[in-house]
């Protein structure tokens, strides 16, 4: 009985310490990827074509949506927030609940979470693919950077495009709330409108922005180290594809914490 | 010169290479034998340094290659033309954005030109109307041959086949066995096959080595492996699966 219990405690803490293993080595591959990335962006010469191609991938055509997401969660916050302060009188207080919410938090994080499923999964497909069926040995074997054919441009998109999303996203959300509130539930438009610019400083502006920077960064470091760590056929692309988004959506959330602590602490 | 002394590889549990080192001069045609899975295409890799042994040395024109940064080992594989077993064309480029992709990357050549060496290649492989055509429109054989036209456009210094016959038809065989040694003489550069195909080991190899259980255990000219008494060379050349060789 003790030898059994014994052993289950060294597995149980074998497992552990597997595990924490991996996970830091997993973070430390993905972080030599992401300082490789940036090392060949300022070193080498900028490959515009592919840049401009990423940009549109990841951007114009994530623009719907990012407009859809916006547009309906600002709705949806606009009846909650609407339906909360009226007990007190308050209605005309949802414009600055709303455009808070979208600005610092909202705005950013859906952006991140909607495009980390549409382009992280795809970036994340596409680059495993590629590994798969030696398409990425063909480059290096060709004496090409692989990371600065394949990843930089993909990087330098994403930290151009994750910020213009993110207004993209906040303005449809205000213009949601804005509808909901004035033109269907009667709040005076001149006092909605005053009170979304009245508790709204240029610190939510920054820590908005900064954090869709980051998000974007993020997603695309997460995507492309999947896709370029990817084995053993369609199966792994699978793999890759799904656990790219996962880990995506919970650095989001966990970098969303550390970025919200540092800024507010400023 | 393509050095590599005693390299060992393996696997996760399984062991590839056990002590391998081999030698191939300038100037010829090396093919390399073996049974499927004794790993003679990961042999290619480690020589142009897409594989790194676990441990063991390989040299290229006397450098050290598991020695080098990766700006250098990029360089150093300019010097090589690859051609994968399964081509590894880009799947999301045509056929001629395929071929014509390493002389974009490594030269300033015009359009005109480029489009000059890429319908030249081409044809020295047998192919013409395909040029738009995507990598998943062709049957492997074409496939192959346009892997092939897109390893020469540089005309590399050494040129590495991973069984570049595989799939073709036996006049295509003949037609890419040519190629492969026009290619050598004309421009006098290093070529390493990795074949299956015993008539085409006799027609175009000047030196031949086998590797079998992670070990070179044939090493010597096409006359030498033609009368050799190595009961492993000899069963594998006749092809029964009776002999020294354990198929299951």
């Amino acid at each position: 009985m003790n030898a059994s219990r014994e052993l289950f405690i060294i597995r149980l803490f074998n497992s552990i310490g597997a595990t924490t293993l991996s996970l830091f080595k997993v973070a430390g591959e993905m972080s030599i990827l992401f300082i490789s990335t940036v090392k060949c962006i300022i070193k080498n010469k900028m490959r515009y074509k592919l840049t401009m191609k990423q940009i549109e991938f990841i951007g114009v055509k994530s623009v719907p949506i990012v407009v859809l997401t916006g547009a309906f969660t600002g709705m949806v916050f606009g009846i909650q927030t609407y339906v909360g302060f009226k007990d007190f009188g308050a209605e005309s207080m949802s414009g600055s609940l709303v455009a808070l919410a979208m600005i610092t938090e909202l705005g950013p994080v859906l952006t991140g979470l909607m495009v980390a499923a549409r382009v992280g999964s795809s970036i994340a497909a596409e680059l495993g693919t590629m590994k798969v069926t030696e398409q990425i040995d063909a480059l290096d074997a060709m004496g090409i950077n692989t990371l600065d054919y394949l990843v930089a441009p993909r990087l330098v998109a994403a930290a151009v495009v994750f910020p213009m999303l993110n207004v993209i996203c906040i303005t449809f959300g205000l213009m949601g709330g804005y509808v909901v509130n004035v033109m269907f539930l009667g709040v005076n438009s001149v006092e909605y409108v005053d009170q979304s610019i009245l508790y709204v400083g240029f610190i939510d502006l920054l820590n908005s922005l900064v954090k869709a920077f980051v998000f974007g960064l993020v997603i695309v470091t997460v995507a492309c180290y999947k896709g370029l760590n990817t084995r053993l056929g369609a199966e792994g692309v699978g793999k890759s594809t799904t656990q790219s988004v996962v880990i995506s959506c919970v650095l989001i959330l966990l970098f969303d914490y550390i970025i919200t602590t540092f800024l507010v602490s400023l | 010169m393509i050095k590599l002394v005693d390299i060992y590889k393996s696997f996760g549990p399984h062991d590839i290479h056990k002590g391998v080192s081999l030698e191939i001069k300038k100037g010829g045609i090396t093919v390399l034998i073996g049974p499927s899975g004794t790993g003679k295409s990961v042999l290619l890799k480690l020589m142009m340094g897409l594989l790194k042994p676990d441990s063991g040395n390989v040299f290229i024109d006397d450098e050290d290659i598991t020695l080098v940064g990766y700006n250098r080992l990029l360089e150093i594989r300019k010097k090589f033309g690859f051609l994968f077993q399964n081509a590894a064309l880009f799947d999301s480029m045509t056929v001629y954005e395929n071929v014509a992709f390493p002389l974009r990357e490594h030269t300033d050549y015009d359009n005109t030109k480029i489009a000059g060496i890429v319908e030249h290649k081409l044809s020295l492989v047998g192919l013409s109307d395909v040029n738009d055509k995507f990598p998943s429109e062709l049957s492997g054989g074409m496939r192959k041959r346009v892997g092939l036209a897109r390893s020469l456009t540089l005309e590399p210094d050494i040129m590495l086949y991973d069984e570049p016959t595989t799939g073709l038809d036996p006049i295509m065989t003949d037609v890419v066995d040519d190629l492969i040694y026009d290619t050598q003489h004309k421009l006098n550069i290093t070529s390493v096959v990795v074949s299956h195909d015993i008539k085409s080991v006799f027609k175009i190899a000047d030196n031949v080595i086998m590797i079998y259980q992670g070990r070179v255990i044939f090493c010597g000219s096409t006359q030498e492996l033609g009368s050799t008494q190595n009961e492993y060379v000899v069963q594998f050349l006749s092809g029964v699966k009776d002999g020294p060789i354990k198929v299951y």
